[in-house]
């Protein structure tokens, strides 16, 4: 019973920053209908650049968010400018196969930058536990969990409770229109790239504390994050987080109770169920290239 | 005397080809007869997937998985059979290729456009998974090894080599088949319009079926050979992704959707690949290269190479000047004067029945009822009109009747039979014809494609039928003279004015030769010149026996041409009758006429 209860406090933790990561994956799906391949490797970014300011200047790995955060959110505001607006009005397979070689790019960068051997970030609490009620539970797990449900409300915040957020569902409903009434599409659709990523960036900040990784980590994270988005319903926000709670306890009972070397398949056949069985996931509409025009 | 730019191009493929045959006889040089095998493998691949990609549309990221399959055939099949002969294993890959590829296409039918290619990456990985782990069979991650060549080494490479060109000509000759057949052209109409080409008969989950086991097939093989070759195989090389992205760079550099394209980019990107392995230092430099390449072909250069070089050299020929564009439409004359195949009907001897009848039909969207219990008949041999204010669901019933939207609730009657309930290329076979009110032509394809693409009825022999020349093209090019487009046949339909399109799109229709034409406002946005042409021909057309079922809001042209009329308000059919009914009817009047509707009096000569 402990053990169950335990796996599934752990679960819901892990969920947390799954959703974060995902939020960011399905918020640039929403708004410019882009799906972005190359989110795994921004999650594997924010993750090396929170291993970089930990190893060299000593910065705890948690607090050192409010930097990588930034950073990353400014790497995918240039990736946007430079390489994925030439492309908005192509179809959404060219956009699909853009990021996915930016994906590649990006993992090649990682590899000369960093090496393309395990890393770890290991702070001083990284073995240490709270003991709640007989539950042992890991601080960084514990921290990291709360680190992303703050981020992930902030963001909401902003999404739906300021000018800008609205100004961003203007432009997602309608560009044409938005631009009449005087929001700057070109400006939001950059915004809204470099908050997705940010929120990649700052979920791979607190995993880089949980887990090692390497440079190729970010296909086992796209595949985990269009796993959850699929599920949930790629462009609802509501829906990553339904599906990310989800797949994180997956996750962990799986791991917990099964053996995990078929554990690697689970998001793969949820991806190929999902579209296959119910292409809107969970929460989303349904995502059709050839709508019928009546 | 000026050479034909297509024969420029032959010379060069003839040329190359004879290089390539005898290079392994005049140069034992191992690195660079080892370059032209790992060419030919993905050459192979990327001429494959250009069938299910190029052609149908349906870019996958899961192409690399049947060369990984091959390779596992004669690996385990060696394995478990020492004594035999791993020749005899090549085709056998191929047909696992195939099967596995069946999966593929069912995804096909569910799934089209970005979410298609995430889940061929999904099934990439899942083969990958199931690969790694079903060790009994595939060794997992240890691998298997195949047994070595037992023939004289001095020609170590030859088999391998001459079996994959020969492997790589039948697949180029494959492809090049299908281009030119009626599936070819189904396969194209399904890139540019799926729901369309369901509407002028192409059966899509049969043709998308075929295309994936036909991109599959050689390429099992070429992996099987590419296995034998490596004499190792393991999970992480055999189903690395990034062999599917060598593979779909392969046919984006060369050109998707072209004949050479994929092979001439294989070869370029092996040769890129070779030297990031060797000269840059291999892994991370491999990624910059296929990451930076993929990101830059999307955004520069995204027809491919050939293309453009194409449609350079045509443009550096015709200086920029416009083709025919813009050129006069025919005249055509009548249809019996150009063809025998049509023949007048005596009106007396038709029977006196509906051939199309919807009963109560029902089409909600949400809390809009688009279609609310319609219900009307439409007398053969007549052209009946439907009319009704914007919004009253005149074209959401065309869309119901051929299934471009499946009604909620509802009965349609084509000839007797029973058709609600049957996808859209059954209704065309059945006997039912419709133009759209936006016309949708197959952008890409030429005049000729588009009215060729379409298919009168469904057999597997049939697809093979050679569609761009011979008795298909004729007949098409009587229906493009009739509508006096003869002179635009090689013209690609997006340059085509919308009255041009209007056009074509009718001989596409005339093409399925249908019972029932429904043709969605035929004079809407065109000149008075082409309305005149127009309402001529639905009456010659009439004369042999076809029935029309025409929406349009052109007063004179509809009150001039049909009988009976249907009115429809909110979604309902409120009055029928002859056009001197419907004017005087004051519902009608009030609904939709309006008081101050005053047909103009025809000046007779």
């Amino acid at each position: 019973m402990t053990e169950l209860l335990q796996t599934l406090v752990l679960g819901l933790l892990l969920g947390g920053v799954y959703a974060l990561a995902a939020s960011g994956l399905t918020l640039i799906f929403g708004v410019m209908r882009v799906i972005n391949i190359a989110h795994g490797a921004y999650v594997i970014l924010g993750a090396f650049v929170t291993y970089w300011l930990w190893d060299t200047l000593g910065i705890d790995p948690l607090l050192a968010i409010v930097i990588t955060t930034p950073v990353v959110f400014a790497v995918g505001w240039v990736t946007y400018k430079v390489a994925v607006s030439p492309i908005r009005s192509a179809p959404m397979s060219s956009t699909v196969l853009l990021t996915f070689g930016l994906a590649l790019v990006l993992e090649g960068v990682m590899g000369e930058v960093w090496g393309n051997n395990s890393t770890a970030i290991r702070p001083s609490y990284a073995d240490e536990s709270f003991t709640v009620g007989g539950l042992f539970l890991p601080k960084a797990q514990v921290y990291g969990g709360l680190i992303a449900v703050v981020v992930l409300v902030a963001l909401w915040l902003l999404l739906t409770k300021s000018w800008l957020g609205r100004a961003i569902r203007a432009a997602a409903t309608n560009p044409a229109s938005a631009q009449l009434v005087g929001i700057r599409v070109a400006s939001v659709a950059a915004l809204v790239f470099g908050i997705g990523i940010a929120a990649a960036g700052a979920a791979g900040a607190i995993t880089g504390v949980l887990y090692p990784f390497v440079p190729g980590s970010h296909y086992q994270w796209i595949a985990r994050l269009l796993a959850i988005v699929v599920l949930g319903g790629l462009g609802s926000l509501n829906g990553a987080v339904l599906g990310a709670l989800m797949f994180g306890l997956a996750e962990t009972l799986t791991a917990t109770y099964w053996s995990p070397a078929w554990a690697t398949a689970v998001p793969y056949a949820i991806v190929f169920a999902v579209l296959l069985i119910r292409p809107q996931g969970l929460l989303g509409t349904r995502l059709r290239e050839d709508a019928v025009a009546a | 005397m000026r050479i034909q730019p297509i024969w420029v191009g032959r010379v060069i493929a003839i040329v190359a080809a004879a290089l390539l045959v005898i290079y392994p006889m005049v140069s034992d040089d191992i690195y660079y007869q080892n370059m032209i095998i790992l060419s030919l493998v993905f050459a192979v691949g990327a001429s494959g997937l250009n069938i299910i990609s190029g052609f149908a549309g349906y870019v996958s990221l899961g192409q690399g998985a049947f060369i990984g399959l091959g390779g596992y055939t004669i690996g385990v099949l060696a394995g478990k059979m020492p004594d035999t002969n791993p020749w005899l294993w090549v085709p056998l890959a191929g047909v696992v290729a195939s099967a596995v590829a069946l999966v593929l296409g069912f995804v096909s039918l569910r799934s089209r456009g970005p979410s298609f290619v995430i889940i061929t990456v999904a099934f990439l990985f899942l083969v990958q998974v199931i690969a790694i782990n079903w060790v009994s069979l595939t060794n997992g991650t240890a691998g298997l090894t195949l047994p070595l060549p037992t023939w004289d080494r001095d020609i170590i490479n030859w088999p391998f080599y001459y079996v994959l060109l020969g492997i790589l000509a039948v697949q180029v000759l494959l492809t090049w088949w299908i281009r030119r057949t009626k599936l070819g052209m189904g396969l194209i109409a399904i890139r540019e319009d799926e729901t369309k080409a369901a509407t002028i008969g192409i059966n899509l989950p049969i043709e998308k079926i075929i295309a994936f086991m036909a991109s599959a097939f050689m390429v099992g093989m070429a992996g099987a050979v590419y296995g034998y070759y490596l004499t190792f195989i393991d999970p992480r090389g055999m189903f690395s992704i990034l062999i599917s992205v060598q593979l779909v760079l392969s046919m984006l550099i060369g050109g998707k959707g072209t004949l050479w394209g994929p092979v001439v980019g294989a070869f370029l990107i092996e040769w890129l690949n070779e030297m990031a392995n060797n000269d840059w230092g291999g892994g991370n430099a491999r990624l910059f290269l296929f990451g930076g390449l993929l990101v830059g072909v999307v955004i520069f250069l995204p027809q491919g190479v050939l293309p453009a070089v194409q449609s350079a050299l045509e443009w550096s020929r015709t200086r920029g000047k416009a083709g025919l564009v813009g050129a006069r439409i025919g005249t055509g004359g009548s249809l019996a004067s150009i063809t025998d195949r049509v023949q007048l009907v005596d009106r007396a001897e038709l029977p006196d029945r509906p051939i199309l009848e919807v009963k109560n039909l029902r089409k909600h969207f949400g809390g809009v009822k688009a279609v609310d219990g319609a219900s009307f008949a439409v007398p053969e041999g007549s052209i009946t009109g439907l009319i009704g204010p914007n919004g009253s669901g005149k074209t959401t019933i065309f869309n119901l009747i051929d299934d471009t939207i499946r009604a909620d609730a509802g009965e349609i009657w084509l000839d007797g039979k029973r058709i609600d309930g049957r996808p859209s290329w059954d209704r065309a076979h059945a006997g039912l014809g419709r133009t759209f009110q936006i016309t949708r032509l197959f952008r890409e394809m030429t005049v000729l494609e588009n009215v060729v693409a379409v298919q009168r009825s469904f057999s597997i022999g049939q697809l093979g039928r050679i569609a761009v020349s011979g008795a298909e093209a004729r007949a098409a090019e009587e229906l493009l003279e009739y509508v006096g487009m003869r002179a635009f046949r090689d013209q690609k339909a997006h340059a085509l004015s919308y009255g041009q399109q209007k056009l074509v799109e009718l001989a596409q229709i005339l093409m399925l030769d249908p019972k029932v034409i429904l043709l969605d406002e035929p004079a809407g946005g065109i000149n008075p010149v082409l309305i005149e042409r127009m309402s001529e021909m639905i009456r010659e057309l009439n004369s042999y026996g076809k029935t029309f079922l025409l929406v349009e809001h052109n007063m004179p042209f509809v009150l001039g041409l049909c009988d009976p009329i249907h009115v429809l308000a909110r979604g309902r059919t409120m009055a029928t009758g002859t056009p001197d009914e419907i004017q005087r009817d004051p519902a009608v009047i009030d609904a939709y006429l309006g008081d101050d509707f005053v047909v103009e009096e025809k000046v007779e000569a």
